[in-house]
């Protein structure tokens, strides 16, 4: 059974009475209308108590009406789809919402730790700094403890099952916030034919006119945005974004909207968009996203029905809501008069306005039509005096009125109590310059209005409404007008006229006056607890205590009082920290500075950010023409770089060890096969190619004859190697290069970099080729057997194609070009084919390799088989700092010419001796296969220094034993010695130095 | 995300380029007469200036061309971006600009 | 409502089979060498950045100094060496690479929708209006994307990840209805 609405009013309100929405919040059963949001529906049912403190665990009631919401911060929906830490203010109501407090372990009603506020004495700023870090080996165990009950709400328990999409557009003019001079703006840009996206963080567009009293145009406020809305509904180019919220300002006009798409959050969108990331280029920008209404600080400013002034009056007028009976306004400006006249028209009691300005005027209220229209309604005005205290712990039950002498660190005296159920303050108001500030735009502190203004833009910008310091309505349109007239200017476009609206609002206030702190009976120190930032507890006394503690820079005082920290990023506690900050120091505000704000100006879900870049499209896969086979055979894949490459082919369950043996051995005694086409491969042609290879290479390109091939490796400039690979003269004027296949992209760029920005001159045109063709490697004594069993259309025999040759052939009655060259130091031929026949041509090859037993191998066994032979692997066994001559390529340095990198192998470091040289390591125990990365070291003593690594390690079938390659210090001159690898928790095991070359060291077998 | 102009494609998001270091440093025409302090300083040091710098970028996910911008390293803002010289200039690219073909932003 | 009574997609996506590649390089200030290309291709070499022409083949601008020809399969043999002899006089490159490219076809009224999920250029037909074509990323991959009639997108996309791509467009048209031939 639903609890009723005692405080749902009998008319008027954005809500639609037709239909009601059963809802649930903490375990107890309600319901709302269409139109609510959670936290209107909690107060239509008379829920004041929707959380407790962060810290102190202090009883909580909703403070706001919007993004700024502090306290009513929920879970929303149980499991996968479950959301934590949404304000409930920020929560659209549907049908069987089930909603419960983050912050109230193990209740909101009934709490542990609410014990905390009475020993809170000794949890002041710096607490957690203080008490928790020491000794630092415990911080594991307070942090368990502190989590659960500091409350954040839970993530969700499996994985999510809507979609959340990310979408890029562009604009002309992108228009935030979609109140008075958003929509202005908006009319303005997208009348003159600019393309328009407007986004509001509401479900409604409207802002301040969704819960105003005034009418423009003639019409009321609201009617007048829905009228404003169909208008831009209507013109081309205009993208209309609701509960979107402007989150991010990021270089180069480049803004991030968070779309929530989803009716029901909380629960699964069926698998559809739940939200969505708008990702906007807009050539101008118009900032309208209003102002945040301030707090004052008093004691026990935080008791459930104390709440923002502005806030009353969305709710009783937006949302047909009273939230209290008998009120108490308290202000030190004019806008809180119209909550009063709201509460007053809506049937409650409004015991008094405490007003601090006008003390010694003589003045009773404000001027104007505003004092007027208070004046008739018999509403009392205390002109110069503030609230002081409350009453109540978990409703408030009454105010305490002092007088103000403006004095703000005295003691007031001779109060006096009054009764009520609600107070409704208003410190003033704050524009939203969050995304001014995100944009790199200066704030510049206000003396009049007591707030920071948005000042130069460092954007394409422009600031509007209230967010530009522009409190009426009047003025707000206005204001909304001009800047989208001024981002038409900018773009070019001509201006079409747009009359500012008329309205009846009130304008012409009285100026506000400063009010950071209220006086309590008691010094700041020992007085209860005045809190400026609700969700982290930090209060006055905090602050003090930071000072007194030595903290000066505001960005310091934040973080040691944790203000601004929470969820809400300080949207109500920031300013009043900072003047309290400033008061305390005896500054000025903007002596104190203010803070940088970043993205996000709300919360953003982790699943917006991720989009869909989820699941296998987490990373773009690449596959070779052949992957299909690979799969079908049942490899399990290695990811190098973005490819997928079979790692073994397990024949009945093997393991990757005897699949790896048994695949070397095939190899060495008859007929390996492997899919090798992710080599980066790059055509280079142009009169000047030699000349350019002869800088880029190491090895005299020149002299290779046409047909040859030659192994060849790339150095940086800095002497180091970058890549290798074999390449082929195909003419006299063209080569054939291939790449690792990490490396293919970062040669090519490489290459390109020299010739576009260093040698212009050398005309060279490469293009890649990688994707074109498809390589297959046979390898094995019997790979000339096959490719003749293939039937192919040039001899293979040695003397016609000898050992590092390449030819073009018809091969099993495809075209395709033959490199004798070989990785596996056996007799091999590499087959480049078109991608488009390479899965024919490899079916093709293990059909006629079956008399050969012909053995499909993976990368591993192509690992081990080159390191038996002594081969590289960039990347692995080199990182960066590993010159050829390192690795024992000295052979490969042509004396004769320059090339890059060149010079730098004579730097003196390179010239080192001791240098890490590559050479190959056996184990003692003629048994051990050491993990790669092991530690070399030179002797047991303890400590003792490193002096090498191993970069590569296998167990060798071929040759029964372990091999391991790696870096050792003067390596080279050391073989035969022994030295040690370290091995956790184990003695060191010797190891004997020896040649990198393990097997066939002649390398006769590749030649036969 | 930065918008960078390349002077063929024109203005195209941050993830379509990569970055190349600084711009106009130019490789000594004979690296064995330098010092090795002077080829270290070749080699090793770049300005690293605060506010304007001229650095290469290459429109790696389009046009595949190499290119000159000119970023403001504290604001970001790209104040024009241009041509490396064409083909068979004999000098080095770096060194020289095309003043006809730079695009001011 | 489409006859069986199913929605309309609003995006149809298509695989273009049958399909050939010439990767071409030449220095386009070079006159002769251009005039000797547009000679042998029947159709002009678009010289502006970022465009297309079609005719019996497309030819799509790569860079300054490349193109990519797309014609039918069978007709890439012989193109090809034509070209290579016709250019031979020229410093000059022209390379197969007919299996390092598969074709996509994007289509429908949701189509611009689909691909700006996951391309960061401005596809408002006034901005990438039909007969310009582009390199740039599409989803985590890049592509060569060219606009044909409205709401008609070509995606050339290296073979390696065509996969991905197909994948990447499935997953991203879904809402939509996307109609996607089995592989
Ligand atoms: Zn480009």
């Amino acid at each position: 059974m639903a609890a009723g609405q005692p405080n749902r009013l009998p008319h008027g309100g954005r809500i639609d009475r037709s239909q009601p929405l059963a809802f649930s919040f903490d375990g107890r059963a309600f319901e709302g209308f269409a139109g609510d949001t959670l936290a209107s529906a909690l107060m239509a049912a008379g829920v004041s108590l929707v959380g407790r403190s962060f810290k102190l665990r202090r009883p909580r009631g909703i403070v706001g009406s919007g993004a700024e919401e502090p306290n009513a911060i929920m879970q929303i929906g149980e499991g996968a789809a479950a959301q934590p830490n949404l304000p409930a203010t920020r929560v659209e109501l549907c049908g069987g919402l089930n909603a419960r407090p983050t912050r109230g372990w193990p209740g909101v009603r009934f709490d542990i730790g609410a014990v905390n506020d009475f020993f809170g004495r000794v949890l002041g700023a710096g607490f957690y700094y203080k008490t928790f870090m020491w000794p630092r080996s415990w911080w594991k165990h307070y942090e368990h403890a502190i989590r659960k009950s500091a409350g954040f709400g839970q993530a969700p328990d499996g994985p999510d099952p809507d979609r959340y999409e990310h979408m890029n557009a562009h604009c002309d003019v992108l228009v935030a916030g979609g109140g008075p001079a958003g929509l202005m703006a908006a009319l303005a840009a997208a009348k003159s034919g600019a393309r328009v996206i407007l986004a509001d963080e509401q479900n409604e567009f409207g802002g301040s006119l969704l819960a105003s009293a005034a009418s423009i145009d003639g019409v009321p406020a609201a009617e007048w945005a829905a009228s404003a809305v169909a208008e831009l509904q209507g013109l081309d180019d205009c993208v209309l974004l609701p509960s979107s919220t402007v989150f991010g300002y990021h270089d180069h006009n480049f803004l991030t909207i968070a779309e929530r798409c989803a009716v029901h959050p909380g629960s699964s969108n069926g698998g559809g968009v739940r939200e969505r990331l708008w990702r906007v280029r807009a050539r101008q920008v118009v900032l309208a996203q209003g102002s945040l209404e301030r707090p004052l600080v008093f004691c026990n400013n935080d008791r459930p029905g104390v709440m923002l002034a502005s806030a009353v009056s969305t709710y009783v007028e937006r949302y047909a809501v009273l939230p209290g009976r008998r009120a108490v306004v308290f202000t030190n400006n004019d806008s809180a008069y119209r909550t009063a006249i709201s509460l007053a028209g809506a049937g409650a009691e409004v015991a008094a306005i405490v007003d601090s300005r006008f003390g010694g005027g003589g003045r009773t209220g404000p001027a104007g039509e505003l004092g007027a229209r208070v004046q008739a309604l018999g509403i009392p005005v205390l002109a110069g005096h503030v609230v002081s205290d409350v009453a109540g712990r978990r409703r408030v039950t009454g105010a305490s009125i002092a007088r103000w002498y403006g004095d703000s660190w005295g003691n007031v005296r001779n109060t006096i109590r009054m009764d009520c159920d609600l107070v409704a303050v208003s410190g003033g108001w704050s524009p939203a310059v969050h995304l001014h500030s995100q944009a790199g735009g200066r704030l510049d502190w206000d003396e009049t209005r007591h707030c920071f203004l948005p000042a130069e833009a460092r954007q394409a910008h422009f600031s509007a409404g209230a967010g530009n310091g522009k409190w009426s309505l009047r003025e707000c349109l206005a204001d909304g007008l001009r800047a989208g007239a001024e981002a038409v200017s900018k773009l070019g476009l001509k201006p079409v006229a747009v009359r500012a609206p008329d309205t009846d609002a009130d304008d012409g206030e009285n100026p506000i006056e400063p009010l950071w702190r209220v006086p309590a009976a008691r010094d700041a120190d020992r007085c209860p607890r005045q809190f400026i930032d609700f969700q982290n507890d930090t209060t006055v006394a905090d602050i003090r205590l930071a000072v007194r503690e030595g903290y000066r820079n505001v960005e310091h005082v934040k973080r040691y009082t944790a203000l601004g920290f929470g969820t809400d990023q300080g949207k109500l506690g920031n300013i009043n920290g900072m003047a309290v900050l400033a008061n305390v120091l005896g500054k000025a505000i903007p002596e104190v500075g203010t803070t940088t704000f970043r993205p996000a100006y709300t919360p953003v879900s982790f699943g917006v950010c991720a989009g869909e870049s989820v699941g296998e499209l987490y990373d773009p896969v690449r596959t070779t023409a052949i992957h299909e086979w690979h799969e079908a055979a049942g490899a399990p894949m290695e990811t190098v770089g973005q490819w997928r490459r079979p790692w073994y082919f397990p024949r009945n369950g093997e393991d990757l060890h005897a699949a790896v043996a048994r695949e070397c051995l095939a190899v060495r005694k008859s007929l390996g096969v492997m899919d090798a086409s992710t080599l980066g491969k790059i055509d280079a042609c142009g009169p000047d190619v030699v000349e350019f290879l002869e800088r880029i290479y190491t090895h005299n390109v020149g002299r290779m004859k046409v047909g040859r091939c030659a192994y060849g490796v790339i150095p940086g400039e800095d002497g180091m190697l970058m890549d290798d690979g074999v390449m082929a003269r195909t003419g006299e004027h063209r080569f054939y290069l291939t790449t690792t296949t990490g490396g293919a992209a970062a040669v090519l760029d490489w290459m390109e970099k020299w010739l576009q920005t260093e040698w212009p001159e050398l005309e060279v045109y490469l293009t890649s080729l990688t994707d074109h063709y498809s390589t297959i490697a046979a390898a094995g004594p019997n790979s000339r057997s096959l490719l003749e069993k293939l039937g192919c259309d040039i001899p293979l025999d040695k003397e016609s194609f000898p050992f590092m040759t390449m030819k073009p052939a018809v091969l099993a009655g495809m075209r395709v070009t033959l490199f004798r060259v070989s990785f596996s130091g056996e007799l091999a031929f590499e087959i480049n084919i078109d991608s488009n026949d390479a899965l024919a041509m490899w079916r093709k090859i293990m059909e006629a390799g079956a008399e050969f037993d012909i053995t499909p191998y993976g990368t591993e066994t192509m690992h081990v088989l080159r390191a038996e032979k002594g081969f590289i692997i960039a990347g692995q066994d080199t990182d960066g700092s590993v010159t050829p001559v390192d690795l024992g390529m000295n052979w490969l340095l042509s004396k004769d010419k320059d090339f890059l990198g060149k010079r730098s192998l004579q730097r003196p470091d390179c010239l080192r001796e001791d240098r890490k040289q590559w050479v190959g390591l056996l184990s003692q125990d003629g048994r051990t296969v050491l993990p790669e990365g092991t530690q070399l070291i030179g002797d047991t003593g303890k400590p003792t220094a490193m002096c090498g690594h191993v970069t590569s390690s296998y167990f060798s079938a071929c040759l029964g034993h372990p091999i391991a390659l790696a870096l050792v210090a003067g390596g080279r001159q050391r073989k035969g010695e022994t030295i040690y690898a370290a091995q956790a928790g184990r003695d060191p095991l010797p190891v004997r130095i020896v040649s990198p070359v393990f097997y066939d060291p002649k390398g006769k077998r590749q030649h036969v | 995300m930065l918008l960078i102009e390349c002077p063929w494609c024109g203005p195209r998001a941050e993830t379509e380029f990569s970055y190349g270091g600084e711009a106009g440093i130019e490789r000594p025409a004979d690296p064995y007469a330098l010092s090795d302090a002077e080829w270290a300083d070749y080699l090793f040091f770049r300005s690293n200036p605060r506010g304007a710098h001229r650095e290469l970028w290459n429109h790696a996910q389009g046009c595949r061309r190499w290119f000159g911008v000119e970023r403001d390293t504290v604001s970001y803002r790209i104040e024009k971006s241009y041509r490396l010289s064409g083909a068979g200039s004999g000098r080095p690219a770096a060194a020289h600009i095309e003043a006809s073909e730079e695009k001011r932003r | 409502m489409s006859e069986t009574g199913l929605p309309l997609p609003g995006v149809e996506i298509s695989v273009r089979s049958g399909r050939g590649y010439l990767n071409l390089r030449l220095d386009p200030r070079r006159g002769q060498a251009l005039e000797a290309a547009e000679r042998i291709l029947g159709q002009p070499v678009p010289p502006a950045e970022n465009t297309f022409t079609a005719s019996e083949h497309e030819i799509y601008w790569l860079g300054p100094d490349e193109w990519l020809i797309a014609t039918a399969a069978e007709r890439v043999l012989s193109l090809g060496s034509e070209l290579a002899e016709g250019l031979a006089g020229f410093h000059s490159a022209v390379n197969d690479v007919s299996g390092g490219h598969v074709e996509l076809l994007v289509s429908g009224a949701d189509a611009r929708m689909v691909l700006a999920k996951g391309c960061t250029l401005d596809l408002h037909p006034r901005e990438f209006a039909p007969g310009q074509c582009a390199q740039t990323g599409l989803g985590r991959a890049a592509v060569l994307l060219a606009a044909g009639d409205p709401s008609i997108y070509t995606i050339v996309v290296r073979r390696s990840f065509s996969d991905y791509l197909r994948r990447w467009l499935a997953n991203a048209a879904r809402p939509y209805g996307a109609r996607f031939p089995a592989r």
